[in-house]
C-alpha cells in the first residue's frame, strides 16, 4: 500500500452500500459492547463482578471470581465451570475480532470488501459458537448448583447482554452474507487489495475517535439520571421515571433552592473577584518589562511561576504551615516579636473567604498567566516605541499607548474565556480549603454537585439536574462569548 | 526582547522619577519573588529540624537541631525523612503515583503524537469534522456526576487503568502538536511517500524525530499534571485505599491533622496521646509536603523552557 491515491474507485451498488453500512455500524457496536459491562454476555451468575465486561471476563479470572469466594471452594460452581466460561468469552471476542476486521476491510477497493467480507461470514457463526458455550457454561453451573441444592446463592440466569449479543451475532451475519452476495465478483486477475487513503486516515485515527466518544461523550448518556428516581444500586426503568421532576424540586424545595442560591452567589463572588483582578498579570508583564536587568527578569520568572505547578492539596498544606496554630505566622508572632496569646487558626474561620481564595489563586497563578503578556510584550513592533520617544513621550506616556493597547486583543481573549467560565471555578481548591467553619461561603458549584452528588450524600439524579443546567449554562455562555468576539474582533476564540 | 531593552536603556536619560520608579518595582520583585519561594523554604527549613524545636515554633527562618548540650543550634538532620518509610499507607501511595506518572504520560504523548500528526492529513475522511469532534471536548463535559457514573458503568473505578486509559485523549496536547507538524517543511514528508514509506513509517522515522521538542513540552506538562492528580484518585479509589495517589494521601494526612488543630485552638480538651499524634502528623504533614514538592523542584529547572514554549505555542490557534 503506497501513499499515492491510484486505487480505482469500484462503484457500489446502492444495495451492496445500504448492506456495507448497516454491517459497518453493527461492528462498531458489537466492538464497544466487549468493553460495556451491562452488555456482558457472560454475567450468567450474579456472582460475577457487576463491573466486569465481556473482555474482562474473559482474560482476568480474578475478576470473575472475586466475588465467589465461598461458592468455588465449596464447589457450588467449580474452576471448571469458571474456565469453560472465561474460554467461551474469549472465542466470542475472537470472532468479534474478525467481524471488526471486516468492517476496516469493506472500506476498501472491491477486491479488498470481497475477501474482507469473508472475515464476519467466518467470525459470525464463531461468536455464536462462543455464545452457545456460554450457555453451556450456564447449564454446567445450573446442574452443579442443583446438586448441591444452593440454586439461590448462585443467582443464576441469562444476562440481557447474551440476548444483545445473539442480535448482534444475526445481525453482523445477515448484513455481511447480503454485502457479499450484492458485491459483484472481481474479474480483474491482477487487482490488489487496495484502500483509498482517506479511508485509511481514517481507520487510523479511529481508535482515538473511539476513546474520546467513550470518555467524553458516552457521559452525556449519564444525563438521563436527571428523568429518574435513581438510588446507587438500583435500576433504571419506567418504573422510577419521574419526568422533570427534580428540575422542579431544584426550584420549589425550600432548603435546596436556598442552597442553589448561596451556592451561585459563592460562585458568582469568587468568579467575579476572578474577572475583576484579570488585569494583575498585565500589569506584572508591563511592570517586569520595565526592569532593565535580563537577569533579574528571568530570576522573578522562574521563582513567581512555581506555585502554578503544586496541586491546590500543596497548596493547602503551604497554607497551614503559614497561617495554622501552630504556623509560621503565629510562631513568629510568639517567638520573635513574643507576643501571647497568638494562637489564631487563620483557616479555621469564615471571614473574607471569598478574598482569601482570591489571594490563594493570585499567588499561584499570576506569574504563570503573565507568561503570555511577557511574550506579547516582547512582540511589539520596538520602531513603536523609538517613534514616541522622538515625540517627546515618557515611559508611562509608552506604556499606556504602545504596550497596553498592544496586549488589549489577548487580554480579550482570556477575558472572554472566563466569562464563559463564570460557572465553573472547579473543585479542588474549594474543597482542600473547605471546613466546617467556612463551608456556607466557599462552596461552589462544582463543590455542590460533587458534595450532593458523590462526597457527603448520594443524591445522584439531582446533583445531575444541577450538573446538566450548569453544562447548558456554560455551553450558551461559551457561544455568546464567541459570538460577541467575533462581531467586535472579526475572530471566534474557540 | 533584552537586547532591544538594553539599547533601549542607553537611549533614555533618567530623571529622578525614573529612578524611583525603578527601585519601587525591583522592591515590589524581590518582595513578590519572596512571597512566592519563602513557603517552600518554610516547609524545608522544618523538615529537617529537630522537631521539638519545631512544635514549639523556634523554626522560622533557618533550621535548628538541639546540640549535645541541649542548646539549639543552626543545623540540619534529616531523620524525618528516614522515618517516612514507617508512615503507613505512604508507600503504596508514592508507588502507584510514579507509575501513573510513568505510564499515563507515555501513552498520553504517544497517542497526542499520532492524532496531532494524523489530524494535518487534509485527505482523511471527514477530517476538519473529525478535529473538531476532539477539540470540542476541552469546552464541554456532561457533568461530574455522569462522568462518575459513565466510569462506574465502564468497570474503571477501583481500578488503576483508571488514572490512565481516560487521559490518553488530551485534545490540547493534541492541536499543540498538530500546530507543530504544520511547521515542519512538508518536502520532508513527501520525499519519503515518494520512496514508497508508508504513513506510519513516515511518521515513526521523520515526524516524531523532528517534533521532540513539542512531545517534550506535553511530556512535561502530562507529568507534572499525572504528579499533581487529586480528585480522580478521590472520585473513583473509594474501596481501593492501596490506589489513592500520593496528593490524596497528603490531603488525608493535612486533614487529619487540622481537626486536631482545630480541636485545640477552639479551647477543647486534648488528651495526652492526641496532643502526641499531632506533633507526629504535624511532622508527617511537613515531610510528606516535602516529599511530593520535591520532584517538582527538582525538575522545574530544566523544564522551565518547555513551560514556556508549551504555554506560548497554545497562545497560537490550532
Amino acid at each position: 500500500m503506497t501513499g499515492k491515491a491510484r486505487s480505482p474507485r469500484n462503484p457500489q451498488t446502492g444495495l451492496e452500500r445500504g448492506f456495507l453500512w448497516v454491517f459497518r455500524g453493527a461492528a462498531l457496536i458489537t466492538g464497544m459492547a466487549l468493553f460495556f459491562p451491562p452488555a456482558n454476555p457472560g454475567r450468567i451468575s450474579g456472582k460475577i463482578n457487576q463491573a466486569a465486561s465481556l473482555f474482562t471476563t474473559g482474560i482476568s479470572r480474578d475478576t470473575v471470581t472475586n466475588n465467589m469466594g465461598r461458592i468455588l471452594r465449596s464447589q457450588w460452581i467449580t474452576d471448571g465451570d469458571v474456565t469453560l466460561l472465561m474460554i467461551s468469552c474469549l472465542v466470542v471476542m475472537l470472532g468479534v475480532l474478525a467481524c471488526a476486521a471486516g468492517g476496516c476491510m469493506s472500506l476498501g477497493n472491491r477486491k479488498m470488501r470481497k475477501t474482507g467480507l469473508v472475515l464476519p461470514l467466518v467470525g459470525a457463526p464463531i461468536m455464536g459458537a462462543g455464545l452457545f458455550l456460554i450457555h453451556r457454561a450456564y447449564e454446567s453451573m445450573l446442574a452443579h448448583g442443583t446438586s448441591a441444592d444452593k440454586l439461590d446463592k448462585l443467582e443464576l440466569a441469562i444476562p440481557a447482554g447474551f440476548a444483545v449479543f445473539v442480535a448482534l451475532t444475526g445481525l453482523l451475519f445477515l448484513t455481511a452474507l447480503g454485502a457479499y452476495l450484492a458485491t459483484a465478483k472481481e474479474k480483474d486477475p491482477a487487482a490488489k487489495m487496495e484502500m483509498e487513503e482517506k479511508y485509511r486516515l481514517f481507520l487510523m485515527m479511529l481508535p482515538v475517535i473511539l476513546l474520546a466518544f467513550i470518555f467524553c461523550y458516552l457521559p452525556i448518556w449519564g444525563w438521563r439520571y436527571a428523568f429518574f428516581d435513581y438510588t446507587p444500586g438500583s435500576d433504571i426503568g419506567p418504573q422510577n421515571y419521574v419526568g422533570f421532576k427534580w428540575f422542579r424540586f431544584l426550584f420549589t424545595d425550600p432548603a435546596t433552592s436556598a442552597d442553589l442560591v448561596r451556592v451561585l452567589r459563592n460562585t458568582l463572588a469568587m468568579s467575579g473577584l476572578g474577572i475583576a483582578t484579570s488585569w494583575l498579570p498585565i500589569a506584572f508583564a508591563v511592570l517586569l518589562a520595565e526592569v532593565r536587568s535580563t537577569k533579574f527578569q528571568r530570576f522573578v520568572q522562574t521563582f513567581t511561576t512555581i506555585p502554578n505547578f503544586i496541586s491546590w492539596v500543596l497548596v493547602y498544606a503551604i497554607a497551614l504551615s503559614i497561617f495554622s496554630t501552630d504556623g509560621f505566622i503565629n510562631s513568629f508572632l510568639t517567638n520573635v516579636l513574643h507576643q501571647t496569646g497568638a494562637n489564631t487558626n487563620y483557616l479555621q474561620s469564615a471571614d473574607h473567604t471569598w478574598l482569601k481564595m482570591l489571594l490563594w489563586g493570585t499567588w499561584k497563578g499570576v506569574g504563570w498567566s503573565a507568561i503570555i503578556y511577557i511574550a506579547g510584550i516582547a512582540g511589539i513592533d520596538q520602531q513603536l516605541y523609538e517613534a514616541a520617544r522622538v515625540d517627546g513621550a515618557n515611559r508611562f506616556r509608552c506604556i499606556w499607548h504602545i504596550t497596553i493597547p498592544g496586549l488589549i486583543p489577548t487580554y480579550m481573549v482570556m477575558l472572554l474565556m472566563s466569562i464563559a467560565g463564570i460557572l465553573s471555578n472547579g473543585m479542588e481548591q474549594y474543597l482542600v480549603f473547605s471546613n466546617a467553619v467556612n463551608k456556607d461561603v466557599i462552596e461552589v458549584l462544582d463543590l455542590y454537585v460533587y458534595n450532593i452528588g458523590i462526597g457527603k450524600s448520594q443524591q445522584i439524579s439531582l446533583s445531575t439536574v444541577v450538573g446538566v443546567s450548569k453544562s447548558l449554562v456554560g455551553i450558551t455562555l461559551l457561544f455568546l462569548a464567541n459570538g460577541i468576539s467575533r462581531t467586535v474582533r472579526g475572530e471566534s476564540i474557540i | 526582547m533584552s537586547k532591544k531593552e538594553k539599547s533601549q536603556a542607553t537611549h533614555i536619560r533618567r530623571t529622578a522619577r525614573d529612578w524611583v520608579f525603578d527601585i519601587a518595582i525591583i522592591v515590589f520583585f524581590c518582595l513578590f519573588t519572596l512571597i512566592c519561594v519563602f513557603p517552600f523554604y518554610y516547609l524545608l527549613i522544618n523538615t529537617i529540624s529537630d522537631n521539638d524545636l519545631v512544635t514549639s515554633g523556634y523554626v522560622n527562618f533557618y533550621p535548628l537541631v538541639k546540640s549535645a548540650a541541649g542548646q539549639a543550634v543552626p543545623g540540619i538532620q534529616i531523620s524525618n525523612y528516614v522515618a517516612l518509610q514507617n508512615v503507613q499507607d505512604l508507600g503504596s501511595s508514592v508507588l502507584v503515583t510514579v507509575a501513573r506518572t510513568i505510564l499515563g504520560t507515555a501513552l498520553m504523548v504517544i497517542t497526542s503524537a499520532w492524532a496531532g500528526y494524523l489530524v494535518t492529513k487534509q485527505k482523511m475522511w471527514k477530517r476538519s469534522f473529525w478535529y473538531r469532534f476532539l477539540v470540542i471536548t476541552m469546552y464541554f463535559n456532561a457533568g461530574l456526576v455522569p462522568w462518575y457514573m459513565n466510569m462506574l458503568m465502564m468497570g474503571l473505578t477501583d481500578n488503576f487503568l483508571a488514572y490512565i486509559i481516560p487521559g490518553m485523549v488530551a485534545p490540547y496536547n493534541i492541536i499543540l502538536v498538530k500546530t507543530y507538524i504544520e511547521s515542519i517543511p512538508t518536502s520532508l514528508e513527501e520525499s519519503a511517500v515518494i520512496d514508497g514509506a508508508t504513513t506510519s513509517r513516515v511518521w515513526l522515522k521523520i515526524i516524531l524525530p523532528l517534533s521532540v521538542p513539542i512531545l517534550a513540552t506535553i511530556a512535561i506538562f502530562g507529568a507534572v499534571g499525572n504528579w499533581n492528580s487529586f480528585q480522580d484518585s478521590l472520585l473513583l479509589m473509594n474501596n481501593r485505599p492501596d490506589l489513592y495517589t500520593l496528593q490524596h494521601r497528603l490531603y488525608i494526612y493535612l486533614n487529619s491533622s487540622s481537626n486536631l488543630g482545630a480541636m485545640m485552638s477552639q479551647g477543647g480538651q486534648v488528651s495526652e496521646q492526641a496532643a502526641q499524634s499531632l506533633l507526629n502528623q504535624r511532622v508527617i504533614r511537613y515531610t510528606v509536603s516535602m516529599v511530593s514538592i520535591i520532584p517538582i523542584l527538582l525538575v522545574y529547572p530544566f523544564m522551565q523552557r518547555y513551560f514556556v514554549k508549551g504555554i506560548m505555542l497554545g497562545a497560537v490557534k490550532g
